[in-house]
């Protein structure tokens, strides 16, 4: 009778323990990010195209016009970003928000695939009605970011992949020439550039401006959760 | 239990501790160098080597405990519902109980002093001519760079040979420099440089981790490093102020 009581105890032991990982797995995934996939497409052998926006709110992207939990967040359109393996990645950042001062100046320049490189910017005129001429440009005034595109590399995966790109504050001050969603915006500022992707994996990527609200070194809130300021890149 | 029976019982106990004892000493010198990371400084070769020795001389007291253990459950369980006898003290037992002391008090002594020992190595304080990196972490990268020069940059690289003097501080929050293969573990804290030295001895890669959970993509605050010879190093330093000139 002891016997089959211990057993008994035993086994609600390890179902319980069982159900508790379990949950604890199924929290973590749900944290994980969630958002549709966003695929480069295709242009020519070895190559593809991807555009993704960053917003002042969270009320033009993925989470639906009424911006989710969060629409006064700042946000990027996406966060799920998914490309092939061994490609050149040909990718546009459109940045609608406004910006100030980076607290690392590291950031203010451009990094492709490991190493000091260019992209090319097109920015609105102040009432957002002309653009000016597409500039080359190594890196932006580290005082007038609005964002940084940040993807990091895995070590030991082969090729560097580490890309960082500043995205400049937007200068236009017309803040409805763009409806997007229910969010209104002034034009946005155009960044192109361009990576090799090496083998496949998942890749982490973030905004390193501090835009986040005053918790955690203004590295909190939108900058603290998966769908805003952060994502992943697979290459697959 | 018999006289006969007593010794015979303390003899298996002896030979069951001489064979863990023997099993705890082979593993506690090949395990170290099967799982740590490959040293590739003084102070992670004398990080290694004291594991190696805290382990060897553990090895007897804890085969001991063991061996005591096995003894008991194979010769000392009472069975049955009434009270058992009481057992044999062995707080009288004068032997048992100086050596007890005496060996865990000269063990203890032998740790302190090695302890003491290895953590007044500051490998590198005599290098000459220390090469300077400031090392930033914030939410969530490291960068690097290299004072005397403009080259700043997301992966480590140090040449083989040199002292390497890392002025380690952070741009918001707390975050942990772990150069795993060097024995260089340093809170990055902000407002605050901290000093460490290690001297490079093997050439290859090493990754660099944050030990502070610091938030949303702490797991992923991880870098690469690289030890080269000292004319690669140059090489790579005036290619990197060349491109980052610009």
């Amino acid at each position: 009778m002891e016997r089959s009581k211990a057993f008994g105890t035993a086994l609600a032991s390890i179902l319980l323990g069982g159900g508790a990982l379990a949950l604890a797995g199924f929290a973590l995934a749900s944290a994980a990010p969630h958002q549709a996939a966003l695929h480069c497409q295709e242009t020519s052998p070895g190559n593809c195209t991807i555009t993704i926006s960053s917003y002042p709110d969270a009320l033009a992207g993925e989470h639906g016009t009424t911006g989710g939990a969060h629409p006064d967040w700042v946000s990027y359109s996406n966060d799920n970003l998914v490309v092939p393996a061994n490609t050149t990645v040909h990718m546009t950042i459109d940045q609608y928000d406004s910006g100030g001062a980076l607290n690392n100046s590291f950031f203010s320049k451009v990094w492709l695939n490991g190493a000091p490189s260019t992209a090319t910017y097109q920015f609105p005129s102040t009432n957002g009605s002309t653009y000016g001429k597409v500039q080359t440009l190594s890196g932006w005034d580290t005082n007038d970011i609005g964002h940084t595109f940040t993807l990091r590399g895995v070590p030991g995966n082969g090729t560097p992949i580490f890309v960082s790109v500043p995205l400049p504050a937007d200068p236009s001050t017309n803040g409805s020439a763009v409806t997007i969603g229910s969010g209104q915006y002034a034009k946005p500022v155009i960044v192109n550039f361009t990576f090799k992707t090496g083998s496949k994996g998942v890749y982490e990527w973030n905004c390193e401006f501090p835009c986040g609200g005053s918790r955690e070194g203004q590295f909190g809130y939108a900058m603290s959760s998966y769908g805003y300021m952060s994502g992943t890149l697979s290459v697959e | 239990m018999t006289d006969n029976k007593k010794k015979g019982s303390l003899q298996g106990m002896f030979w069951t501790w001489v064979v863990l004892t023997a099993i705890s000493i082979a593993i506690s010198l090949w395990a170290p160098g099967r799982f740590m990371p490959r040293s590739m400084s003084g102070s992670m070769h004398l990080t290694i080597l004291t594991i190696v020795i805290f382990s060897v001389a553990a090895s007897p007291v804890a085969a001991g405990v063991y061996a005591a253990m096995v003894h008991l459950l194979r010769h000392n369980i009472h069975r049955g519902n009434d009270v058992p006898e009481a057992a044999e003290p062995v707080r009288e037992n004068a032997v048992l109980t100086t050596s007890w002391v005496l060996a865990s008090t000269l063990l203890t002594v032998f740790l302190l002093v090695w302890g003491l020992g290895a953590l007044s190595v500051d490998d590198g304080s005599n290098g000459s001519n220390p090469l300077v990196v400031n090392v930033t972490g914030q939410q969530w990268l490291w960068t690097f760079s290299y004072p005397g020069t403009n080259v700043t940059s997301p992966t480590l690289v140090l040449p083989e040979g040199r002292t390497v003097d890392f002025r380690i501080t952070s741009e918001d929050i707390t975050h942990g420099f772990w150069v795993a293969n060097m024995g260089v573990q340093v809170d990055a804290n902000a407002g605050t440089v901290t000093e460490i030295h290690t001297t490079p001895n093997k050439l290859g890669g090493f990754d660099i981790r944050c030990t502070q959970f610091c938030g949303l993509n702490h797991a992923f605050m991880v870098t690469t490093g690289n030890v080269v010879t000292p004319a690669q190093f140059s090489k790579w330093l005036a290619t990197q102020s060349q491109l980052q000139k610009a």
